[in-house]
């Protein structure tokens, strides 16, 4: 609400018998909320206009001769306003019996039972048993294009999808047509919701099953997904999600507000973009040895051998990190390579051609880096190469004679070559991959949906992201496995918490300085003025 | 609490005569040939009167075309307070929501049925039925083709508005 606090208007209302001291403008229903008094809404939702339509939200004011839309009517000074009065219970449960009248009660086949704003109201305000004897009207479902999949019957007419594409998508594809109680949404001829790019937000803030998503359809039920706050980790806007899990599988993505860098929205791209969180082929157990030799082994031995390999090692040491790892994960290697006067390192990073922005907010756009966390690598003294498909860049790497470290970096267009002349060749990934046929050392690590840490966007915005599935076998957090090697070579105990790798930062890059993992929250905070990387992201 | 002990009389070798004891017993014996209530049941050859809301193994209900009733809802493997029924949904060549996998783990159930009591299709069933001997474990995962074929009656459930049945 307010941006600057001191010169901000307070008024003082009193909702249910709660005096409560909001900002002048604030709305009735906002006030409510700050005092955890929930009124049931469809129309209002926080990022769109209120055309205060769905008489949902209808309370009692004290004075007012009628009840009013809690949603669009300001605070006044000394107003009294009761949620929950009978008058206002009365009149909820009338407009929610009339929401019933056509609504076809499928619960048991609607994908959002469970998480449907129609199921919850009716449950705790609504009659218990319908009246209405009439015929119900049907539409049945149409295909809305993309991702959407529109079931008419369960409409409730709030327009929140029809706002959103006027005001965010700002390209009207979605429409009321006809009038009264044969008004349905719909699209314009043979054109829907194809071409939009951030369609799928239609689907989150629909409050009933009327807009569902194609790719979840009939996937796993709302009460089984356990929802873990992340980062979206397919560009550098860093969007905060949550991502959906059961059976530890990912099974779709949701946006998760963050005024500061996303608002409710996250884009289509980045959505669909979760299978590869689910791959089974993954490394399991460290592997030592090459060729032939090559044999599973567990943690202690492996990081044992290894350190005797990097202490007897005389080759200088080059390292290729991915932008796809954590701040604490490059942190650590980077003071790992530092620790053994290893050079700089690189990382590789697809590169999209062009930014796709959100109109009604213009500050979300999918980025042209397709990494999460580019400003990361970059401030931490990592050099991006290669070209902007993620490939290439990698020739004085690739028959590199001493120690070679790569990080994350699956090297698909590398070949069991891709280090064969290297003295000690160490490979920290999650996915098989040809190009550690000449590893050394094959060390199974997590991503980032099985570990906690941070990434830093585009803008220098290091924000918070927690593990969401489990890790596969022996896999690691990079940041452990190498703050181990660094430990040992340093004479010390490991950090455990990514908070102490996190810690690590500000001594590698003066940005990182003063940031404390515990006080990120869930709405990070920007690094330190001046961010050395400046330019179009 | 101190044990106490009865220190029991063992009989006399040769002094004792127990034909007083078997007299005894075989009077029993013939008084239970002329009683009429009997409770030994001649099964196999006679079944038993199961009451109607035996909870046995389980059945799908049909529809006319052969299709199951069920709807893949979840509601079931959501209240199985034994973890035992899998459910995979999807959606048939019509629109239909329905189960592509649906199995319950015999073993594993304790039939409560309450996922008869959640159905809101009426489609699976807790069955009077109680013959289910099989050779091997396995057998005991019924799927859905297995749960469809089952024709026993299905269990009348307890109802709130006439708790004695009547």
């Amino acid at each position: 609400m307010a941006e600057n606090g001191q010169t901000q208007e307070t008024v003082t209302v009193t909702i249910d018998g709660r005096e409560v001291e909001v900002p002048k403008g604030a709305t009735i229903l906002e006030a409510a909320e700050g005092i955890g008094t929930r009124v049931p809404h469809y129309c209002y939702h926080p990022g769109l206009s209120a055309p205060a339509q769905c008489r949902l939200c209808l309370v009692e004011v004290e004075g007012a001769p009628k009840l009013q839309p809690s949603c669009v009517t300001p605070v006044r000074d000394g107003q009294v306003v009761h949620t929950e009065s009978e008058k206002a219970l009365q009149m909820r449960q009338g407009v929610l019996e009339f929401y019933l009248l056509n609504h076809p009660l499928d619960c048991p086949i609607c994908d959002q039972s469970g998480e449907c704003k129609l199921q919850d109201y009716v449950f705790a305000e609504g009659r218990k048993h319908g009246r209405s004897r009439e015929p119900k009207r049907v539409f049945g479902r149409d295909d809305f294009g993309g991702d959407v999949l529109f079931y008419g019957d369960r409409c409730v007419m709030c327009t929140r999808c029809v706002r959103f594409m006027d005001e965010m998508e700002q390209e009207p594809l979605l429409t009321v047509v006809e009038r009264g109680s044969r008004s349905v949404i719909d699209t314009f001829f043979d054109r829907g919701l194809a071409d939009a790019s951030f369609a799928g937000n239609v689907v989150d803030i629909c409050p009933v099953g009327a807009l569902v998503s194609k790719d979840f359809l009939h996937k796993a039920r709302a009460w089984d997904l356990d929802h873990t706050p992340s980062i979206c980790p397919n560009c550098s806007q860093g969007c905060n999600i949550e991502l959906h899990t059961r059976d530890d599988l990912v099974q779709r993505l949701k946006p998760r507000e963050n005024q500061d860098v996303n608002a409710h929205w996250i884009c289509d791209y980045g959505r669909h973009r979760y299978e590869w969180m689910n791959r089974g082929d993954r490394i399991e157990a460290p592997l030592v040895g090459r060729g032939g030799g090559r044999r599973a082994t567990g943690w202690q031995d492996a990081l044992e051998v290894l350190l005797a390999g990097l202490e007897g090692a005389a080759g200088p040491v080059r390292v290729v990190a991915s932008a796809s790892a954590s701040n604490e994960d490059l942190g650590t290697l980077a003071a790992l390579t530092h620790a053994l006067n290893g050079e700089g390192a690189v990382f590789r990073s697809p590169r999209a051609a062009d930014e796709v922005a959100l109109p009604g907010f213009p500050k979300l756009k999918r980025r042209r880096d397709l990494v999460p966390n580019r400003t990361g690598a970059e401030l931490l003294g990592m050099e991006r190469v290669g070209e902007d498909d993620g490939s290439g860049g990698l020739t004085e790497a690739r028959d590199h004679e001493g120690v070679l470290i790569v990080l994350g970096d699956e090297l698909p267009d590398q070949d069991g070559e891709f280090g064969a002349r290297a003295e000690l060749y160490v490979h920290l990934g999650s996915y098989p991959s040809a190009a550690a046929q000449a590893a050394d050392f094959v060390l199974p690590i997590t991503t980032f949906a099985e570990q906690e840490g941070t990434f830093t966007n585009f803008e220098g915005r290091v924000q918070r992201f927690w593990p969401g599935v489990r890790a596969p076998g022996a896999a690691r957090p990079a940041w452990l496995v190498l703050g181990a090697l660094l430990a040992r070579l340093e004479g010390r105990a490991p950090e455990t918490r990514p908070a102490e790798a996190f810690g690590r930062l500000g001594s590698l890059a003066a940005e990182f300085q003063g940031l404390a993992y515990e006080t990120l929250g869930t709405r990070g905070a920007l690094v330190n003025e001046p961010l050395r990387i400046a330019g179009d992201r | 609490m101190a044990a106490t002990v009865k220190v029991m009389r063992r009989p006399e070798p040769g002094k004792t005569s127990y034909l007083r004891a078997a007299l005894k017993g075989m009077g029993l014996t013939f008084k239970h040939m002329v009683n009429t209530e009997k409770v030994t049941l001649q099964y196999p050859e006679e079944q038993p009167d199961l009451s109607s809301r035996w909870r046995g193994t389980h059945r799908m209900e049909v529809h006319a075309d052969g299709r199951p009733k069920c709807v893949a809802c979840g509601l079931c493997p959501t209240v199985c307070p034994a973890n035992c029924i899998r459910l995979v949904g999807g959606e048939d060549d019509n629109g239909n929501r329905y189960p592509i996998v649906y199995e319950i783990d015999e073993f594993r159930c304790i039939f409560c049925g309450m996922c008869q009591e959640v159905c809101p299709v009426e489609a699976i069933h807790v069955g009077v039925h109680f013959e289910n001997g099989e050779y091997t474990r396995d057998r005991f995962v019924y799927d859905l083709d297995r749960l469809m074929e089952q024709d026993h009656a299905v269990t009348h459930l307890w109802d709130p508005s006439d708790p004695r049945s009547e």
